[in-house]
């Protein structure tokens, strides 16, 4: 209740001051723009266009019309959604909400798909007093967005803020910008604000979240300033910034409940199309000589992560010509397959918990080494027929009569291998363990564990899941050579017959190469190699328990809903 | 003989480094393997011959479910709680007992649930331990469960999350092994007889090794949610001195997966 105590002061101020402060308080023309922050603009753009009632704006590829609001994209990873902060959505009228809401429902959530906020109930849609019909969903970048019944007409309805104290909420922005009070809160330079509990407290800053931040044009911005500093707000400017479009200036202002605002002169044309502004990080190291345990071997123990290589495609996609991807290019592509992958979880979740940002995208094009075209060899027509069998088994995975129908993932039994090694959207961690003679290699997901011994040992012959894994050191590299899968898994195929090769190897101290080798000359007509980096992250991260099956509620849920199709179909043709 | 040749070396260092370090080899005592550090050498398969699994508590035979006959009986065991009885609150020995009752469908280990500490340990089924620098790893034979005891911290550390396997810190106690586990979710039973502890549970455990390849295994329980005192475990774990002993696989969720989803299947509801 930072703003409490600067209001009373202000109150005291205000007594003396009030007549002459109220009536120069400079006026605001209007809400000149909202900032949403999206890790790829140009997807983001044609997202809003599809969608919502947006148009592009000539000449400035960054901005929308979005039914009478500006919106201007910024490209830049954001630190989580909008939900949770104090500016928690914005909102669109449409004139038939169900219909809007069945028609987004379709979309799906795949790729750049829309993701449904559904009510406790389950409905996507209710009427609720005061606000009539409306929904919500997500934009793929975080940003929350309610629709609501109004007009005849898609058009921009309101901004929507969350604070722990509306009241203290409503006063400040009528004390300090001249908002006058509605019934769902205010309106402010014309536009309405509705304002609502937060549930949680008080809510999180929008700095560097979704929706960063709302601009509101003023007519004197020095004026305003001055008059806002008076009354003890943190004010940052007004100045033109840095690769500012134009000469118009710009102040930030730390709002109530973290809430960022700007004030722009009416002018202001945003920022100039962002420059790469990566700078090749020239790194001088001392030759890198590769520690030894106490007991004489390659010491590669620690705790690991997949977490800069997620995104990597296996193979070479036909666009890409290049030796490497810019920093840009990678950090967009590891988004891309984020979304892509797990469309449920919240950005602050995956990028915070699961330090992403701690380690830049992997900037190589494919994991596959050889062939040199990074293009896996042609299929024999074993290959092609496991393929199709597999991609069958998909599609009957919806309807599956019991739980060996669905993937060994879903079971949680074993992503297999390669599979478990592949970095994933979440619980990239490998922690590795070293005795002597053995190498643990332990992986967060599901949690798999194998146990390899470094010193000459025979098969048993035994068939698993997970083959049989025999190591040797061969200088500081550690090759493992797997056989004896049980084939109930299969890689693109690959199982009973395949003989996997791994490389493990420190480039640096922080960096663990790991190469992996498939040979199956049932699937593949040769074999092939594919190659990416763990980094070292003993600093922060520690495997979390991965109680997979423990938390199967997916199983659960899937099964009963396929039982609830096997209804429905029932009953369509029992013919009533 | 077999020793590792800084044997001696790291004897002396232990008696100048661990303070009124009473186990001083001397020629009575057997001999036990050294690990590069000086400390005991606990690397290997590990298992127990105890029934503690079944019931921790001393019991004679009883019988499991028909169907498999003598399969799913228990065998008679003297128990390996110190004093023969679980301190429980009068609560949580009817808690107990329904859970005896319904052990073949609830007991954790049916359902191939990671079976938590002590638990994990005495469990009939092998476990290896990787001794490295800074940790020691416990890769259990069921359910892929397994554990990171931090030899490494200045102090214990929080866990992150509560957990089935908790979070263990270890220290040495002249030759014993010594680790201090807590942050339990509270799920795990402790054996195939009901008997159990809550989230509120800590577990001091000692691994000490009685001659080459024995060790005594103590686990002390205090949960004040569930007993009226701590108390303590004590059974004997065996080295697996076969020379192609290997940890093999048992990733059992297959086989718990007729009783927790069976009555999702098509065509379970039937007939």
């Amino acid at each position: 209740m930072k703003y409490k105590s600067s209001l009373l002061a202000q109150a005291c101020l205000c007594a003396i001051l009030a007549t002459a402060a109220q009536a120069e308080t400079p006026a605001l023309t209007g809400v000149q723009h909202i900032e949403l922050a999206v890790s790829q603009a140009d997807a983001a753009k044609k997202w809003y266009q599809t969608h919502l009632p947006c148009e592009a704006v000539a000449q400035r590829p960054q901005r929308l019309n979005c039914g009478g609001m500006r919106i201007e994209f910024v490209a830049r990873q954001s630190l989580g959604g909008s939900q949770g902060t104090a500016i928690n959505h914005i909102g669109f009228a449409y004139p038939d909400v169900a219909q809007k809401m069945q028609s987004l429902e379709n979309v799906g959530v795949g790729g750049a798909g829309v993701r449904l906020q559904r009510f406790e109930d389950g409905s996507l849609y209710r009427n609720d007093p005061g606000v009539g019909l409306h929904g919500f969903i997500f934009d793929p970048w975080g940003t929350r967005i309610e629709l609501v019944q109004s007009g005849d007409t898609p058009t921009f309805h309101h901004i929507h803020l969350h604070t722990a104290d509306p009241s203290m909420l409503k006063a400040w922005y009528m004390d300090n910008l001249g908002a006058t009070a509605t019934d769902q809160g205010i309106m402010l330079a014309g536009v309405e604000f509705h304002i609502s509990i937060n549930a949680e407290g008080r809510p999180a800053g929008t700095t560097e979240r979704a929706i960063d931040h709302i601009a509101l044009a003023a007519s004197d911005i020095e004026n305003l300033s001055a008059h806002l500093q008076a009354q003890g707000v943190a004010v940052y400017g007004p100045d033109v910034p840095d690769n500012a479009r134009g000469g118009a200036k710009r102040a930030l202002i730390a709002g109530p409940d973290g809430a960022r605002l700007a004030i722009v002169e009416a002018e202001w044309d945003g920022f100039e199309a962002q420059q790469d502004e990566q700078i090749a990080r020239v790194e001088q190291r001392e030759p890198f000589a590769v520690p030894y345990t106490p007991w004489g071997e390659p010491d590669i123990q620690g705790m690991w992560t997949g977490n800069a290589a997620h995104g990597i495609p296996l193979e070479r996609p036909a666009d890409i010509d290049g030796d490497t991807l810019t920093a840009d290019q990678a950090a967009e592509r590891r988004e891309q397959g984020t979304l892509r992958s797990i469309w449920g979880y919240e950005r602050e979740w995956r990028d915070t918990t699961l330090g992403y940002d701690k380690f830049s995208a992997s900037q190589q094009v494919a994991m596959i080494i050889d062939p040199p075209d990074g293009r896996l060899p042609p299929l024999t027509e074993a290959g092609r027929k496991a393929l199709e069998d597999e991609a069958l088994r998909r599609q009957t995975r919806l309807t599956a009569a019991g739980p060996e129908e669905l993937s060994t993932w879903v079971r949680c039994i074993t992503r297999g291998l390669p599979g478990m090694m592949m970095p994933g959207v979440y619980n990239n961690g490998l922690q590795i363990q070293q005795s002597p003679g053995y190498v643990a290699v332990q992986k967060e997901m599901i949690h798999e564990t194998r146990v390899i011994p470094t010193t000459p040992r025979q098969r048993s012959g035994i068939k698993q899941w997970l083959g049989s894994s025999r190591g040797r050191w061969d200088g500081d590299t550690l090759i493992i050579e797997v056989t004896d899968f049980n084939g109930k898994y299969l890689y693109r195929g690959a199982g009973p017959d395949l003989k996997l090769t791994e490389r493990y190897r420190l480039v640096d101290a922080d960096t663990l190469e790991y190469t992996f080798t498939l040979d199956d000359p049932t699937i593949w007509t040769q074999p092939w190699t594919g190659m990416f980096h763990f980094k070292r992250d003993e600093a922060q991260y520690e495997l979390v328990e991965y109680a997979c099956h423990e938390g199967n509620y997916g199983m659960r849920n899937i099964l009963s809903a396929a039982r609830a199709k096997d209804q429905q179909a029932a009953s369509e043709t029992s013919g009533d | 003989m077999n020793q590792p040749k800084h044997f001696g070396i790291a004897v002396m260092l232990s008696l100048m480094l661990v303070s009124a370090c009473a186990t001083t080899s001397s020629d009575s005592q057997p001999t036990i393997p050294r690990a590069w550090d000086g400390h005991p050498d606990l690397n290997g398969i590990w298992q127990t011959l105890s029934t503690a699994n079944w019931n921790l508590e001393p019991h004679p035979s009883y019988g499991g479910l028909p169907a498999i006959g003598a399969l799913g009986a228990t065998p008679p065991g003297l128990g390996a709680v110190i004093g023969g009885e679980i301190p429980y609150q009068p609560w949580a020995r009817q808690q107990q007992q329904q859970n005896f009752s319904n052990r073949f469908t609830e007991d954790t280990e049916a359902k191939c649930y990671l079976p938590g500490i002590p638990r994990a340990n005495y469990m009939p089924y092998p476990f290896q331990i990787l001794q490295g620098t800074g940790k020691i790893m416990m890769v259990y034979g069921f359910a892929e469960a397994n554990r990171t005891i931090h030899m490494d911290k200045a102090q214990p550390e929080p866990a992150p999350i509560d957990s089935w396997m908790g979070r263990s810190h270890g220290y040495w106690d002249g030759d014993t092994l010594v680790v201090e586990a807590h942050g339990f979710n509270g799920e795990a039973w402790l054996d195939r007889a009901g008997n159990f502890s809550s989230y509120a549970l800590t577990v001091e455990e000692r691994f000490t090794p009685v001659d080459a390849n024995t060790m005594r295994y103590e686990a002390t329980l205090t949960d004040s949610e569930v007993y009226t005192r701590p108390w303590s475990i004590s059974l004997l774990l065996h080295r697996n001195t076969e020379p192609n002993a290997e940890l093999l696989e048992y990733k059992c969720v297959e086989y718990s997966e007729e009783l927790l989803y069976g009555h999702l299947r098509r065509g379970a509801g039937e007939n």
